[in-house]
C-alpha cells in the first residue's frame, strides 16, 4: 500500500500543479519510480496507490503499472483514490486513515501481509530481505528504522529497541531520545493484525488515524511483537525546495551515494519517447546528467537536464535542475536554480544567483521568465 | 474502421556487402544512437494508427524478434490484430537484390486474407525518414491507382536503388540502378490489399522474383503511380550510407525532420539512466544516448546506449554502439564499434575519412 497522496506543500511551485509522488527527479524519473522500482525489484506484483492531491498526472503517470512490471494476471497497480459512501464524501485523514479506507480492497488481496510505504521517499531497498526478516522473527509488526545523527533524532519518530531489535518504545520527536533509530514510515504488518488494528482505530473518539501517532504506540502497549529492521544506506525525503536541490545534486560527481547506474536493481520509469540527446559543436559540458531528447549549445556546469531540455547558444546552466521541457534561450544564464516542466528564460536574462546565501531560485511549470 | 495494414519486410538483402550490418539483419541494425532500423518503419505505422502490421522474417531474426517483442511500444499489442511476426524463405539469401520476394508474399496470404482493410502499407526496414502515412494513403486512395510507389531524388548515383520512370505521375518503367537527381523507390508502397491477392495468385509461377521486376512487365494494365516524397529521407544499402546517415543526425535541422514532437520514432526503450558527463570531459557535436557515461573526449560521434569513455580516451567521427566501453587512454577515429565490446587502455583505432574503420564483435 503506496501512501501516495501527499501535497508536499513545502515544495512550493513544485508541486502546484502536481502531487510530490509525480514530481520529476534526477533527470528521466519522478519521486514515486524509486519506491515502486523497489517493488519491482523485490517481485512485489500488487500495488494499491492512494491517491488524493492533484492526481491526474500522477494517475496517468503510473497508468496500469506496466513500467514497472505491474501489468501482471492476479496483480497489478490498482489507484485508490478517496471515494464517496452511503455515508457521505470526504477525505482521507491520516495514514492510518487512507488505509482504513481501503479495507475492501486488502480483504480482496486476501495477502498474509501488507506493507505500507510512502511514495515520495527515495533509496533503494529489497523489501523481500525486509519480509524474511518479519517472518523469521514472527512479528506481528516490522517497522524499518535507520541510524540518524543523534542531534537530529528529535526530528524523527525514534523507536527504541532491546538487543534483538524488539522495539520497546516509541517517542515521535522526543526532545530527549534514548535512541538514534528513527522510523522511515516503512511497515509490513500482518494482514489479520492491521485489519484489526484499523478497525479498533476507528472507534477510538481520540485517534488522529496516524499509523506513528495511534496504531503503533498501541500495538506496543498490547504487547504485540514489535521488529525493527535496520536499514543502512542512502535513504532521502525531499520535502522541501533546498532538500529537493541539494538531493538532485548529489545524483553528481564522481562516486555518488546513490548509483542510479547500479543495473541489477534498476531504478524503473514510465518514460517519454524521445531521441537522444545533441550537444552542439561550441557546447561546454562538466560534471551533468542529461537526458534523452535535451539539446545543448551552451555551457552545463554542475546540473541536471531532465527529458526534452534546451540549452540555447552561450547560454550557462550552473548548480541547477531543468525539469522536462525547460528551455533556456541563447545567452541566459540559470544559477543555482530549479525550472519548473516547460519553464523558459527568455535570451540574455539571468535567472539565480552565484551567491551561496541566496535561496534557490525557484520557477513553476510552464512559467516565462523575462520578456516575451 | 483502419483503412490500412502494415506489412515490412525485413527479409531483405541489398546488393552491398553485407559486413556493414554486423552480422545482424538490416531491419535490426541499430542507428542513430537508441534505435533499429525497422523502428522507422513500424514508427511511421503506428503513428497513423496502423494496429496490425506484419513483419516478415529473415532466417536469422533472433535480434528482430527481441526488439519487436509483442509489439507494445508501437501499440502493436492489440486484441484483434497487432503485431504479426511472419516466416520469411530462405530461399534467396544468395541473391542479395531480393526487395519484396512474392514467395515471400504468397506464403504469409494468410495474415493478407484475414485483414478486412481495403489497403496494405507495405515496406522495407532500408530508409530512415519519418512520414505521415495518412497523407499517403490518401494520395492512393484520391488517385484510384492500383500501386502507389513512394520516390525521392536520389542524392548520388546508386547501383543498388530501384529507379522508377513515370510520366505524369504514372509508372511506366522501372530500372535497376539510379544516377543523381533520377526518382528513386523508396522501397515503400501501398496496394489494394484484394489486388495484392490477385496480383500474387497470378505471380505464382514466378515467385522467385522480387514483386516489382514481375510487376514490370503489366505497367501497361496496372495503374502504378508514384508519390514523391519531398521530406527527409535516407537509404541505408550500404557501409557508406550507414555511416553517413549516423553523421547526417548531428545536424539539427535533420533532428527536428527526423523527430516533430507529434510524431515520434518509437523504439524499445530501456531502464537506462540519463547520460553522465564526468568533470573534465570534452563533448562537442555528438548524439549522446542514455546511460552513457564520458570522462574522455567525444566529437562529431553518435554514441549508442551505455557507452563508457573513460578518462583521457577520446572517440572523433566515429559510431560506437551500444555497450562498448573506451578504456583510459584508448583513441578511436573514424570508425565503428560494434556492440558490448572493450577498446583496451592506450588502444588506437583509426580509419579515414573514405575508408571508415569497422571493428565487429
Amino acid at each position: 500500500m503506496l501512501l501516495a497522496g501527499g501535497q508536499g506543500k513545502r515544495l512550493m511551485a513544485l508541486t502546484a500543479n502536481i502531487a510530490k509522488p509525480a514530481v520529476s527527479f534526477g533527470g528521466k524519473y519522478r519521486i514515486i519510480d524509486f519506491v515502486l522500482s523497489n517493488c519491482a525489484n523485490s517481485a512485489i506484483n500488487t500495488v494499491g496507490i492512494l491517491t488524493q492531491y492533484r492526481p491526474y498526472l500522477l494517475h496517468s503517470y503510473v497508468g496500469t503499472g506496466e513500467a514497472w512490471n505491474l501489468d501482471e494476471r492476479g496483480g497489478g497497480a490498482a489507484i485508490l483514490p478517496p471515494y464517496q459512501t452511503q455515508e457521505g464524501a470526504s477525505w482521507y485523514e491520516g495514514t492510518a486513515d487512507a488505509i482504513y479506507r481501503n479495507i475492501e480492497f486488502l480483504e480482496e488481496q486476501d495477502a498474509e501481509y501488507v506493507l505500507i510505504l510512502s511514495g515520495d521517499q527515495l533509496y533503494r531497498m529489497d523489501y523481500a530481505d525486509m519480509l524474511r526478516a518479519h517472518k523469521e522473527a514472527g512479528a506481528d509488526l516490522t517497522v524499518s528504522v535507520m541510524e540518524v545523527p543523534w542531534e537530529e533524532a528529535p526530528r524523527f519518530g525514534i523507536m527504541t529497541t532491546d538487543d534483538e531489535d524488539n522495539i520497546t518504545e516509541f517517542n515521535e520527536k522526543p526532545a530527549e531520545p534514548n535512541s538514534n533509530l528513527a522510523s522511515m514510515g516503512i511497515y509490513i504488518f500482518n494482514n489479520d493484525l492491521l485489519l484489526k488494528a484499523l478497525r479498533a482505530e476507528k472507534e477510538d473518539p481520540n485517534t488522529t488515524m496516524d499509523f506513528g501517532g495511534d496504531i503503533i504506540p498501541k500495538l506496543l502497549a498490547q504487547g504485540k511483537k514489535l521488529l525493527a529492521y535496520r536499514f543502512a544506506g542512502y535513504w532521502r525525503d525531499v520535502g522541501t525546495v533546498a532538500s529537493y536541490h541539494e538531493t538532485a545534486l548529489e545524483l553528481l560527481g564522481d562516486n555518488p551515494e546513490f548509483d542510479l547506474y547500479q543495473d541489477d536493481f534498476p531504478i524503473m520509469s514510465n518514460t517519454s519517447v524521445q531521441p537522444p540527446h545533441y550537444v552542439g559543436p561550441n557546447a561546454s559540458i562538466d560534471d551533468a546528467l542529461i537526458s534523452n531528447g535535451c539539446k545543448v549549445f551552451g555551457k552545463v556546469k554542475h546540473s541536471i537536464l531532465s527529458d526534452g531540455v534546451y540549452v540555447g547558444e552561450s547560454a550557462t546552466v550552473v548548480d541547477s535542475v531543468l525539469l522536462p521541457g525547460a528551455t533556456v534561450e541563447d545567452g541566459a544564464q540559470v544559477i543555482h536554480a530549479i525550472l519548473g516542466e516547460g519553464a523558459t528564460v527568455k535570451a540574455g536574462v539571468t535567472f539565480g544567483s552565484a551567491d551561496p546565501n541566496e535561496e534557490i531560485a525557484l520557477v513553476g511549470d510552464d512559467v516565462v521568465v523575462g520578456k516575451e | 474502421m483502419a483503412r490500412a495494414i502494415g506489412l515490412i519486410n525485413a527479409n531483405y538483402f541489398t546488393k552491398a556487402d553485407p559486413a556493414f550490418t554486423l552480422g545482424r539483419p538490416l531491419a535490426s541494425l541499430p542507428v542513430l544512437g537508441r534505435y533499429r532500423m525497422i523502428d522507422f518503419a513500424l514508427s511511421n505505422m503506428a503513428n497513423c494508427c496502423i494496429r496490425n502490421v506484419g513483419v516478415i522474417l529473415p532466417t536469422n531474426y533472433r535480434s528482430i524478434a527481441d526488439h519487436l517483442g509483442a509489439g507494445k511500444e508501437w501499440s502493436l499489442d492489440r486484441k484483434n490484430g497487432g503485431l504479426f511476426l511472419l516466416p520469411g524463405s530462405a530461399f534467396g539469401t544468395a541473391r542479395r537484390t531480393g526487395r519484396f520476394l512474392i514467395k515471400d508474399l504468397l506464403d504469409n496470404k494468410a495474415f493478407l486474407e484475414r485483414s478486412r482493410t481495403p489497403y496494405v502499407v507495405v515496406s522495407s526496414a532500408s530508409f530512415i525518414y519519418n512520414m505521415s502515412y495518412t497523407e499517403l494513403v490518401d494520395a492512393h486512395e484520391a488517385s484510384g491507382a492500383d500501386v502507389t510507389m513512394v520516390t525521392a531524388k536520389a542524392s548520388a548515383d546508386y547501383d543498388d536503388m530501384c529507379g522508377v520512370v513515370a510520366e505524369d505521375g504514372r509508372v511506366t518503367g522501372l530500372t535497376s540502378t539510379v544516377k543523381l537527381g533520377d526518382t528513386a523507390f523508396m522501397d515503400l508502397f501501398v496496394i489494394g490489399r484484394e489486388f495484392l491477392l490477385e496480383l500474387l495468385e497470378n505471380y505464382r509461377e514466378v515467385e522467385h522474383l522480387d514483386l516489382f521486376v514481375a510487376l514490370h512487365d503489366d505497367l501497361k494494365d496496372d495503374n502504378v503511380r508514384t508519390y514523391e516524397y519531398n521530406g527527409y529521407s535516407a537509404a541505408v544499402l550500404n557501409g557508406e550510407q550507414y555511416f553517413a546517415t549516423n553523421m547526417a543526425l548531428l545536424d539539427p535541422n535533420v533532428q527536428d525532420k527526423l523527430f516533430p514532437a507529434d510524431r515520434p520514432i518509437i523504439t524499445k526503450t530501456h531502464d537506462t539512466p540519463p547520460a553522465k558527463y564526468g568533470s573534465g570531459c570534452h563533448v562537442a557535436n555528438a548524439m549522446v544516448s542514455s546511460g552513457d557515461r564520458i570522462h574522455g573526449t567525444v566529437s562529431t560521434s553518435v554514441l549508442g546506449r551505455n557507452v563508457i569513455v573513460e578518462e583521457g580516451a577520446s572517440v572523433v567521427n566515429s559510431i560506437i554502439l551500444q555497450g562498448v566501453t573506451i578504456a583510459k587512454g584508448a583513441k578511436v577515429e573514424n570508425a565503428i564499434i560494434d556492440r558490448n565490446l572493450t577498446i583496451a587502455a592506450g588502444t588506437e583505432l583509426r580509419g579515414t575519412q573514405d575508408d571508415i574503420f569497422i571493428q565487429q564483435r
